[in-house]
């Protein structure tokens, strides 16, 4: 029986979900497998595991639900070890690595922001910053919308100013944040989205980043700003390539 | 909608909030050699909304005659003043909910728009002319993966 893993955690964690319901359908039983100072979270793996959307929020809410009690460093969705064995086994081999992430992690969590121009908004912006489109888009509009050409002029000049605006705003959330952080973490662009940036925070200090954040989406009302957290540290579980393991935690510190 | 307990969900809230958490699910997170992955294939949930800028002649037409439409007197913020709006600002759900039934409305006009742009995208697929598409690659990435 295969065997599926959520976290790693010390094995001192006072509050471990045990029994709570894990993936699967039906939910397996989370289990607790201790290995000398550490403790993986797992439960047996369905057979025919799936990247479901509910098996994605069972992963999610077993990792919440550890990581309000102590740091949990958590898995990737769908790992799976062939047996019990092996993961003791791997905890034992690489105990240090793991009780140093722990305690670089201790007491923070991650928050996700992720940033999108309200469209409306952002054009009325870029329209109010120049005379230029403005000018254009009037011309246009007293002659009954323009011609194809010209709309494509005035289409093609906006579409470049909100493109520059992306760009601005996208260094500007992470700006704005960054000083409230102890950590950056610079996630994967996507046309979903202008910016996607984690932030590793002290759990006792959330306020603050929570007013940057206010901060942020008063100084920038053409932004739509998602905020998700406090979450396990997902994008702070490895020490970046040069980095020297327990001198910060962050995989793509900010260096701007 | 709640994932975590105590969650923040702010600004987003409903799926585009579980959407977001769930890509770090899928995407980070400790990766340990001598454990597989289950595999991927067949990922149901990444749907990405496509907001930005994409360059295409579509987009370009398509902001031109937002931007005839646009009053630049009224702010961006504000009322567009039209009542027939109201019905629908309250079926835009949680996302106009969190953010007030005012920048609702200007969702809802910016989604009728996007979805009348992507609907654009999909008519002009069938077409000869020439049209540069920038975002598509990395998207048809994200949700591979």
């Amino acid at each position: 029986m295969s065997t599926y893993v959520y976290g790693i955690t010390a094995a001192s964690h006072p509050s471990l979900p045990e029994d709570m319901g894990g993936v699967g359908q039906p939910p397996r039983p989370v289990r607790i497998l201790k290995e000398g100072e550490l403790a993986a979270v797992v439960s047996d793996a369905p057979e025919d595991l799936r990247p479901k959307r509910r098996e994605l929020l069972a992963h999610q809410s077993v990792l919440a639900e550890a990581g309000g009690g102590g740091c949990v460093l958590p898995m990737r969705f769908g790992s799976v070890a062939p047996d019990d064995d092996t993961i003791s086994g791997v905890l034992a081999e690489r105990a240090e690595h793991y009780l140093e992430r722990l305690r670089t992690l201790d007491g923070k969590v991650e928050y996700n922001v992720k940033a999108t121009h309200d469209e409306q908004a952002v054009l009325h912006r870029v329209m109010s910053e120049s005379p230029e489109l403005r000018a254009l888009a009037e011309a246009n509009r007293e002659a009954g919308g323009g011609t194809y050409e010209q709309r494509l002029q005035l289409g093609e000049m906006v579409a470049n100013a909100v493109k520059a605006r992306e760009s601005e705003d996208a260094v500007d959330v992470q700006h704005t944040l960054e000083p409230t952080a102890a950590a950056v973490s610079v996630g994967p662009e996507s046309t979903g989205w202008l910016a996607n940036v984690s932030f590793l925070v002290d759990r006792d200090s959330s306020e603050n980043f929570l007013a940057a954040v206010e901060q942020l989406r008063k100084g920038h009302p053409h932004l739509d700003v998602r905020v998700n957290g406090p979450l396990p540290p997902y994008s702070f579980v490895e020490p970046g390539p040069a980095e020297p393991a327990g001198s910060t935690a962050g995989t793509d510190t900010a260096e701007e | 909608m709640t994932v975590v307990p105590a969650q923040q969900t702010g600004g987003g809230g409903g799926s585009s909030g579980l959407y977001d958490v769930l890509e770090l699910v899928l995407d980070r997170g400790l990766v340990i050699d001598a454990f597989v992955r289950v595999s991927l294939v067949g990922i149901e949930i990444l749907k990405i909304d496509v907001r930005v800028v994409v360059a295409s002649v579509d987009t370009y037409l398509r902001f031109a005659e937002a931007c005839n439409r646009l009053d630049l007197e009224a702010g961006p913020r504000k009322d567009p003043g039209l009542p027939d709006l109201v019905g629908e600002i309250t079926e835009s759900g949680a996302r106009g909910k969190s953010k007030g039934a005012l920048s609702g409305a200007a969702e809802t006009i910016s989604g009728a728009f996007k979805q009348a742009r992507e609907e654009g995208q999909t008519e002009s697929r069938s077409e000869s002319r020439p049209r540069p598409r920038k975002s598509t690659a990395s998207r048809r990435k994200e949700e591979e993966e």
